[in-house]
């Protein structure tokens, strides 16, 4: 009887739980919160953590302070290490987003087929990068290249083209990896931008006599102005801790001309065994990235 | 009362003695099974085995690895499973095992045992007794194995690595001796005037120059060695990088670059240069023998057209970067008893000596006594390789192999000195950032 009384209090006082809104809002939160705890903010302060210390592969070592980092400020391969990341991050976002909206233009139209096209052209985006930048690295591969094979063929070279080992043939070819990669996202973000412009306004404005450029220009452009600030932002933070891509292409060479924060933070923590070292390049990353975070926020507040 | 029944329970009864003596005269009789059924102790019945290794460019080498691996695991009771990875992707997956844990067995690269020093178990015994068996280990392994004087993996030797050249196009080239590597001695200036003669031809020469761990280095540091350049002093005191010398042998490179090597090179890592080989683009490169064991089985005609020659001699002469590679067992480890019984019984001549014969010479003798085995000896082709270890000296020279030295190595320096120095065509300059970046690894 005793015990009666004690369950149906305890289930009293859960339903009064669960019914309170701040309560219940907390419950609702906790296992989201839980992961970002475990597989977020503890790898990121044992990183911070990491930074301030000698430690190695296999040992945890003693804090130095920012040692680490002002190391770093000295040794030229970081410095080449942080031009190539700002070229392969901000050089390739507005081909990205231009190629991306003439993509959108076309996708909404109507025409035959239009979803399954739309999904086709989804497919860098979806395809594992680790997958797709196979393909591309047999694309660009230094003696058996079908590009360099077909031009040759056509008496257009004679030299095989050195995609990925020429300084600024590697750059660019790693710059164009990563938009062919980046293309469908912006194409398909624009064309959700796209779809929410109201036909009436398009309809009104040709009634006036402007233009399919005019009303480009005055209806379309300012109606996604947002959706592509928020699609190149993603882009570019995405773009700044890429990996997978330099890594399968050229693993930060020839001569470090393609490394970026990540394969550097990767040689020197996991190769070269100097962990410590290799935290604190990848964090270098973290105020540049919290920047655009913040632009972002900002923007999406606003609206 | 329970301590002596646990005594009683260590030792083996008469019964068990004859029960196992009947059992283990069965099996060799069925073949020689002796060592693969005994010598593991009953406690690492029922565990579990994990040995991480790198890729084999000689199939038959990995299948009879794995092979063996497996035998033992059920002849033990031990669940034993064999990962091979590809080369630049073996150092990071060890560097998570000893942060993480789940591997029992690596296979280090010549430097890695400096650079986890204090993860690995200390295995001097079982080295020593292998290397005992084997009539003394080779110098190369002695200069480069043991850590401190201790032995923290089992050196199981390296894979050959030297010149892989087409007969018929450097005989057109003027080559001396072209038709029999074990004859023809060059030195780097001559290698180079017949790399312009054969690109000239249509045949050039190639060489990696990317981020890889297998042939750019092999390559770099005996050309850099030749040349008078090294890392480091004999008391790793002072940088030895940029000297008059070595500039001047990387001017001669760089020329011979533009004149003699398929220039896309820089970004070639240890594969390229075997497909290129293979499919007749390049007349000669320095690899390992797996190019003409591949050319053996798919392009019988090709491979009667491969030999092999000794590096050439530079002005301060003919040197191989030679360093062992060892299986060593990870101090987290939850299975250091199996990985012990493992590598003990691995290391027998049976299972060893099968091992490094089915490759036939791809792999250099680690002890002395397979200097003269009979593997060398059957094909001629393959007997320049035979002298590769006399020659061979450790990343770090002059200085001691140690921490800084794989991490120089770990971060390509001499490499990228090479790879920069052959894009912006400036010896002097790129030799220069070398040093500089040495200066950073080596703290002086």
């Amino acid at each position: 009887m005793g015990s009666e009384t004690v369950k149906s209090r305890g289930g009293r006082s859960l339903r009064r739980l669960l019914d309170r809104e701040s309560s219940l809002g907390i419950i609702l939160m906790l296992p989201g919160a839980l992961l970002l705890i475990i597989f977020m903010a503890y790898p990121f302060f044992l990183g911070i953590w990491l930074s301030l210390t000698d430690s190695v592969i296999g040992e945890m070592g003693d804090f130095i302070g920012f040692r680490n980092y002002t190391d770093l400020l000295g040794d030229s391969i970081f410095h080449q290490t942080a031009r190539n990341t700002l070229i392969y991050a901000l050089v390739t976002v507005p081909f990205k987003a231009m190629l991306g909206l003439g993509l959108a233009m076309v996708l909404s139209n109507r025409m035959r087929f239009s979803n399954p096209i739309r999904a086709a052209v989804m497919m860098p985006w979806i395809v594992p990068t680790a997958l797709s930048t196979l393909g591309w690295f047999m694309i660009l591969d230094p003696v058996f290249s079908p590009i360099s094979w077909l031009l040759r063929s056509l008496g257009v070279i004679k030299q095989n083209i050195n995609f990925l080992g020429d300084p600024i043939l590697a750059i660019s070819s790693v710059c164009l990896v990563n938009i062919w990669r980046g293309i469908p996202f912006f194409g398909i973000t624009i064309l959700a931008g796209l779809q929410a412009v109201p036909q009436e306004l398009h309809e009104a404005a040709a009634i006036d006599g402007a233009n399919a450029w005019h009303r480009f220009i005055h209806i379309t452009i300012p109606t996604i102005r947002g959706v592509v600030l928020i699609a190149a932002l993603l882009s570019i933070i995405w773009t700044f801790a890429d990996f997978q891509l330099i890594y399968i292409l050229t693993k930060g060479g020839p001569a470090n001309t393609t490394h970026i924060f990540g394969t550097y933070a990767y040689q020197i923590g996991l190769s070269a065994t100097d962990i410590g070292q290799g935290a604190a390049i990848a964090l270098y990353m973290f105020p540049i990235l919290a920047v655009f975070a913040i632009l972002l926020l900002m923007y999406l507040r606003r609206d | 009362m329970k301590d002596k029944k646990r005594e009683r329970r260590g030792k083996i009864s008469r019964r068990e003695f004859l029960k196992a003596g009947v059992v283990g005269l069965g099996m060799a009789a069925m073949g020689g099974l002796t060592e693969k059924a005994f010598g593991a102790p009953a406690v690492i019945k029922g565990t579990k085995l994990t040995i991480l290794q790198g890729t084999y460019f000689i199939a038959p080498g990995q299948d009879l690895y794995k092979k063996q691996a497996l035998e033992w695991g059920q002849a033990n009771g031990v669940q034993v499973s064999a990962d091979f990875l590809n080369w630049p992707d073996l150092q990071p997956k060890i560097a998570a095992a000893i942060q993480g844990g789940g591997v029992d067995i690596v296979e280090l690269w010549p430097g890695w045992n400096y650079l986890y020093e204090k993860s690995l178990v200390d295995v001097t015994d079982m080295a020593q007794e292998f290397g005992k068996r084997g009539g003394g280990f080779e110098p190369y392994v002695l200069n480069s194995a043991p850590v401190k004087g201790r032995f923290l993996g089992i050196p199981h030797g390296y894979n050959n690595n030297s010149i892989n050249y087409r007969i018929s196009w450097l005989k057109e080239a003027g080559c001396p001796n072209a038709e029999d590597g074990n004859k023809v001695e060059l030195t780097w200036d001559q290698y180079h005037a017949i790399a312009k003669k054969c690109k000239a031809a249509g045949h050039p020469f190639g060489q990696a120059l990317g981020h890889s761990t297998g042939d750019p280095p092999g390559f770099c540091y005996p050309y850099m060695w030749a040349h008078g350049g090294m890392e480091v002093s004999k008391d790793g005191k002072s940088i030895q990088f940029n000297k008059p010398e070595f500039v001047d042998g990387m001017r001669k490179f760089i020329q011979a670059w533009k004149d003699g090597y398929d220039e896309t090179g820089t970004s070639w890592d240890d594969s390229n240069n075997n497909r290129a080989f293979l499919s007749g683009q390049i007349a000669s490169t320095v690899n390992a023998s797996s190019i003409y064991f591949a050319a053996k089985k798919d392009k019988p005609e090709l491979a009667k057209d491969i030999h092999h020659m000794l590096f050439p001699k530079g002005p301060a002469g003919r040197f191989y970067w030679l360093e062992s590679r060892t299986f060593a067992i990870l101090k987290n480890s939850k299975n250091i008893a199996g990985a012990k019984e493992f590598l003990k019984w691995w290391f027998q001549d049976k299972q060893y000596g099968d091992w490094w014969r089915i490759q036939e010479g791809y792999m250099l003798q680690p002890v002395k006594k397979y200097y003269n085995d009979p593997t060398w000896f059957k094909d001629p082709k393959m007997s320049p390789f035979r002298e590769e270890p006399k020659y061979g000296i450790n990343q770090g020279y002059a200085g001691p192999p140690n921490q800084r030295a794989a991490l120089a190595w770990s971060k390509y320096i001499v490499v990228d000195t090479f790879a920069k120095a052959v894009q912006s065509g400036d010896a002097k300059a790129s030799i220069e950032w070398g040093a500089e970046q040495l200066k950073r690894i080596y703290r002086v």
